[in-house]
């Protein structure tokens, strides 16, 4: 469930690239608005459900609303689109400041893992803590009937073999 | 550090170097200013909701009314600026001629 919220988290991220690299002020309203609306889902998939009203209606619904009307007013005749403009390098370079802080954030000052800590995930795993035993055992089974024939093997070394059995079962029914 | 956590202080970083970069519009300015607001107040929406402080969620109700005046200095500096040199374009602001 978790990843849900990494999912409005990273789309929230990628709104936001859109607004630093925007061909025109049009474009940058719009990622704007998407981009709150992402980050709105994030705070209600934490239980803030109120703030996000809060940010929805006094955001989207005061702020950029003038926004909107600011960039009609500085309208040009002729506004770039995303495909054709000389500024691809800036959406490339962003997105490889956003990989390259999240490499550091993993590597050099990871303490307990790049994630939370829980039953439910460690870090980017995708299995749950209590499923994994399954896991664990298609794994290692032979161990598992390895540690049977030890069993049999020291019975059969140390215990006089598979006859002291009956003599023990024999003496019990006396 | 947490996905979470790395969401909104990415978004940080990006919307500032977007304010510092911004090539033609001044609006872009204002724009990556007010994605700067938007992440501040998911971080400090994010601390009290994780930490289960309810006194500290007055930061972001402060934050997004100081945000929203902010914006409107800033969109009326705009309105100054496209009536007296005709566009918002960055290259007009030449009066220092530097």
């Amino acid at each position: 469930m978790m990843y849900f919220a990494f999912l409005f988290g990273f789309c929230f991220v990628f709104w936001m690239v859109g607004v630093s690299c925007n061909p025109s002020p049009y474009y940058g309203v719009l990622s704007l608005v998407i981009g709150a609306a992402f980050g709105c889902g994030l705070l209600v998939s934490m239980g803030g459900s109120f703030v996000s009203v809060v940010l929805f209606l006094i955001y989207l619904g005061g702020m950029l609303v003038i926004f909107a009307y600011s960039s009609a007013l500085v309208e040009e005749p002729y506004p770039a689109a995303w495909g054709n403009r000389g500024g691809m390098i800036y959406v490339v370079s962003y997105v490889l400041v956003i990989v390259g802080y999240g490499a550091m954030c993993y590597w050099l000052w990871s303490m307990e893992g790049y994630g939370s800590v829980t039953i439910d995930a460690g870090g980017l795993f995708v299995v749950r803590l209590d499923f994994s035993g399954v896991a664990w055992f298609l794994l290692f089974w032979w161990l598992v009937v390895f540690n049977c024939w030890l069993k049999v093997i020291v019975d059969v070394v140390c215990c006089d073999g598979v006859g002291s059995w009956f003599v023990l079962w024999g003496a019990s029914s006396d | 550090m947490t996905p979470l956590h790395f969401s909104y202080h990415s978004a940080f970083i990006i919307s500032i170097m977007g304010l510092s970069l911004h090539r033609t519009h001044l609006i872009s300015t204002l724009l990556c200013l007010e994605s700067m607001m938007l992440s501040l107040f998911i971080a400090l929406t994010m601390w009290p909701t994780q930490l289960q402080i309810p006194s500290l969620m007055l930061t972001p109700m402060l934050m997004l009314s100081f945000s929203a005046c902010e914006a409107g200095m800033g969109l009326s500096l705009l309105v100054a600026s496209s009536r007296t040199h005709g566009s918002d374009q960055l290259q007009n602001l030449n009066l220092l001629q530097c």
